[in-house]
């Protein structure tokens, strides 16, 4: 079982993607900021991470970062309430970029692609 | 008959004749008749003084005062006879010496027939007779030198007459010749003054051709230098003039001028000492009239000289001040043109304005004021002629939109000299800043001559275009120029000509003209100044509300992006939970429409936070070469489903290869998106869409076209001027940010874009976009 980590400020979005995914068949873990993350990235060991941008404390951006200096490989979907980081997609090392949507479609579809599954 | 004669009877006779009203040679005549008959005389002869030979017996009987009688041949001293008289003096004659007081006036001649003796008696009544006859002559003479100084007298009165009644210079002098001529009886006079400035001996009135004749000006220059008067009498019939007599007009000082006369109408012609005393009589009175006249004339003519420096002043001070009533360009321009027109103005015929463009080095004709033909002209000087008012008013009330669009206008906006063009008056008149009074454009020799590079005869192409076409008679037109000046630099030139009255332009006119023209040089300046001012003020008001826009955008994007991110995170939830909440439920219970109708409003919000998102982003562009055929299949894959539902026709009419346009492929599809979005809900399910592209090539550029066309009704022409301000919105759901955004997006590629409205019709956007080809083209090349 494919294992994601989901990383929101938002209770509800963590709780939502929580329940969307699980019931798709994932193992999932949230948390609420970058710090955490971090700590959950070494412990639980996700096989992907949808990543919020804009979080208090330490951003998406910074968080990245971080993950990307022990880890260059792990899938990384980073999600925004709006566009407008878009160009600077490549920059950040990301794996894909999504605005966020009632419709988690296109995030499924995303996170499908990124792990190989069919 | 008795040969003794009857006294009494003869010496009757005698005085009668002498006191009779006859002619002196008349008197003498029957005189020497009556003695004859009463003597039995065979011959009875006056000899004159002249015919006397001198020192011959008579003239020595003469110098004697003596009468004489010789009976025979031995009474006369034959040592005395001249040979000349032999003939004449056969006795018995007698001869009596004839007296007019102690000069001698001749000689009574009697031949008596051979063997009458003469009783001393009857010599005491010859020498009576005699003395009788030459008291005759006597008061012949007196008569004579009577009536001619009453008849010089007569002159010098009427001479003097000429001389007070008038003031008038020419009047005067026309008086003196004439009455000149009368009383010298002459053929011909003339009359010349000396010009104080220049020193010139002008004729100043002349009667016959005399004034022609090379010698009459030599003569009169000596006479004038000499101060000497000059008479000369020609012999022979071949000479051209017979008789002159020349004398100095002198007053006070100086010498004004010479008086002469030619060819007395007497035969043979010659003036004698007489007249030569009366004309300088007559010279010496007439000096004072008319130096009198002369001064008159002069003192007239300043005042004159003054009286036109005035108007000329107020002219242009009225003028000027009209000019001071606007900084309208096109009015300050016509009221230039109209006062260097107007009758009460500078009154020239036509005025024509040309402009210095400095950027492409032209001269461009900017306005003419003038009438088109002379029917024109006449009509509008009567009308003017009827206005009154002050100058500055009169022009003020003017309706200058007539003008606009007359021929001569017409015409003369369409012309353009190169400044280069030096041969042409209008480019030396700018390039040499000074005017040019072109009188006789024709004229042999002149620099008019040389003809522009377009073949003008008067050397320009003002000439060209002005002369030919409009004046009836390219010989004798005649015009000015003027420089423009602004402040330091010539900005442009004005023509004026007097093309339908004629009327030469004189150096004057021009030297006002020029006065005038640098006033109004000064306010043309003014004028395009202010109005380059305005133009920036008006870019400048333009720039600041785009600013406002700008700065109220930002405001607004920095405000919906924190609202939206805020917002868009709690829709994430509902609508993802809504979803689930769907799913889970059951089809047939009433809470699937619940859930769905939460999903539905949920995305209907979403889609409102784009558009917000979309329009106040401040995204850069990444422009590339753009497929428009891939924008317009990805935009139509964009309209909302429900929209498509219906009977909606697709026309597409695309050229075989559409040029790619240089441009943003995302920002491009939102655009055509939203059109299409548009037309379809205009449409509500039944109508024709329809997309026309076009290559069109603009100003040597090329250019897509792009109609996108809908059946709908059309937009509300109350809303029209509102369809591309944000937030403005007729639809039932939407933020109204549709088109706003289509605009930017537009603007952002150098587009542009137009609205064909048809209400109740339908409505179409075209959108032309610059080509991306013609760029590789110059990149390539360079």
């Amino acid at each position: 079982m494919k294992k994601i980590l989901v990383v929101d400020d938002e209770e509800s979005i963590r709780f939502l993607y929580t329940e969307e995914l699980e019931e798709d068949g994932f193992s999932v873990e949230a948390a609420k900021n970058g710090e955490e993350a971090l700590e959950k990235v070494s412990v639980f060991k996700p096989d992907l991470i949808t990543l919020d941008i804009k979080m208090p404390g330490m951003d998406g951006i910074e968080t990245l970062k971080r993950i990307r200096e022990v880890d260059r490989k792990l899938p990384i979907i980073m999600c925004s309430a709006y566009g407008e980081y878009k160009q600077d997609l490549t920059t950040w090392a990301s794996d894909a970029y999504i605005v966020k949507c009632a419709d988690l479609t296109e995030l499924k579809t995303t996170i499908r692609r990124l792990l190989g599954l069919s | 008959m008795s040969d003794r004669p009857d006294a009494y009877a003869l010496l009757t006779k005698i005085i009668e004749l002498s006191t009779a009203p006859l002619p002196i040679k008349d008197k003498l005549d029957q005189m020497l008749q009556a003695i004859k008959e009463a003597f039995g005389a065979e011959q009875t002869l006056l000899l004159r003084r002249e015919k006397i030979v001198e020192n011959g017996f008579l003239w020595r009987l003469a110098s004697e005062k003596k009468p004489f009688w010789a009976g025979e041949e031995s009474s006369l001293p034959q040592e005395y006879v001249h040979p000349k008289e032999k003939e004449m003096l056969r006795p018995p004659f007698a001869c009596f010496p004839l007296f007019d007081k102690e000069t001698l006036q001749g000689t009574l001649y009697i031949g008596f027939p051979q063997n009458r003796r003469v009783s001393p008696e009857e010599m005491d009544l010859l020498a009576l007779i005699t003395k009788e006859m030459g008291e005759a002559i006597q008061i012949s003479h007196l008569n004579q030198r009577v009536g001619q100084a009453s008849s010089e007298l007569t002159a010098l009165h009427e001479m003097g007459k000429a001389a007070t009644s008038t003031l008038k210079l020419q009047e005067l002098l026309e008086s003196i010749v004439k009455t000149g001529l009368r009383i010298l009886q002459a053929q011909g006079g003339v009359l010349r003054v000396e010009d104080r400035t220049t020193k010139e001996l002008k004729v100043h009135w002349s009667s016959g051709d005399y004034s022609k004749h090379p010698l009459d000006e030599k003569i009169a220059k000596r006479v004038l230098m000499s101060q000497t008067p000059f008479l000369l009498n020609h012999s022979g019939k071949d000479n051209p003039m017979r008789s002159i007599l020349c004398v100095p007009l002198r007053s006070r000082e100086r010498v004004l001028g010479t008086l002469a006369f030619y060819d007395k109408e007497t035969d043979p012609s010659r003036f004698d000492e007489r007249d030569f005393q009366l004309l300088l009589t007559m010279a010496n009175q007439m000096s004072f009239a008319i130096e009198n006249a002369l001064t008159h004339h002069q003192t007239s003519q300043l005042a004159w000289e003054n009286e036109k420096r005035v108007r000329e002043l107020t002219i242009l001070w009225e003028l000027s001040k009209a000019l001071l009533t606007t900084v309208n360009f096109d009015h300050i321009v016509q009221m230039t043109l109209t006062a260097i027109t107007i009758g009460a103005g500078l009154g020239f015929n036509r005025a024509l304005l040309f402009m210095v463009n400095e950027k492409t080095g032209m001269l461009g004709g900017t306005t003419a004021v003038g009438p088109d033909n002379a029917e024109e002209a006449g009509r509008i000087w009567a009308t003017l002629s009827k206005e009154k008012g002050r100058l500055s008013d009169l022009i003020g009330r003017l309706d200058f939109s007539k003008d606009e669009n007359s021929a001569l206008n017409n015409l003369v906006k369409e012309i353009r000299i190169p400044l280069e063009i030096k041969d042409c008056i209008l480019s030396k008149t700018v390039l040499e800043g000074r005017s040019f009074n072109i009188r006789f454009p024709q004229s042999e020799g002149a620099w008019v001559q040389t003809a522009c590079e377009r073949g003008c005869q008067l050397g320009s192409e003002i000439g060209c275009h002005v002369g030919k076409h409009l004046s009836r008679d390219p010989v004798v037109y005649s015009f000015a120029t003027v420089p423009l000046w602004g402040k330091g630099k010539v900005i442009g030139v004005i023509v004026v000509d007097n093309l339908y009255n004629q009327n030469p332009i004189t150096d004057e006119d021009v030297q006002i003209l020029t006065m005038f023209s640098s006033q109004a040089g000064l306010a043309i300046e003014n004028a395009i100044l202010y109005r380059n001012l305005e133009e920036v003020h008006q870019r400048l008001k333009e720039t600041q509300t785009f600013l406002l826009h700008q700065e109220k955008m930002a405001a607004l994007g920095e405000l919906s992006s924190t609202v939206a991110h805020e917002i868009r995170n709690p829709l994430v939830s509902i609508g993802g939970f809504a979803r689930r909440l769907y799913r889970s439920v059951p089809d047939e219970a009433p809470e699937k429409r619940y859930t769905q109708t939460i999903m539905i409003e949920v995305s209907r919000l979403e889609r409102i936070l784009s558009d917000l998102l979309d329009y106040t982003h401040k995204e850069s562009l990444t422009f590339g070469e753009v497929d428009l055929r891939e924008i317009f299949e990805e935009s139509f894959s964009m309209v909302s489903q429900d929209l498509h539902n219906g009977d909606v026709k697709l026309l597409k009419e695309y050229p075989e290869v559409i040029p790619k346009v240089k441009g943003d492929q995302r920002q491009l599809t939102q655009v055509f998106s939203n059109l299409f979005d548009n037309a379809y809900e205009a449409m509500k399910g039944k109508g024709t869409l329809s997309l026309r592209v076009h290559p069109v090539s603009k100003n040597g550029s090329l250019f897509v076209r792009i109609e996108v066309e809908d059946t709908g009704n059309g937009i509300d022409p109350e809303n029209l001027h509102n369809i591309f301000n944000p937030f403005y919105s007729t639809k039932e759901s939407g933020l109204g940010l549709g088109l706003p955004l289509v605009y930017k997006i537009i603007a952002s590629h150098r587009g542009q874009i137009e609205v064909d409205n048809r209400p109740g019709e339908g409505v179409t956007f075209i959108i032309t976009l610059p080509a991306a080809t013609q760029e590789e083209k110059k990149q390539t090349s360079a």
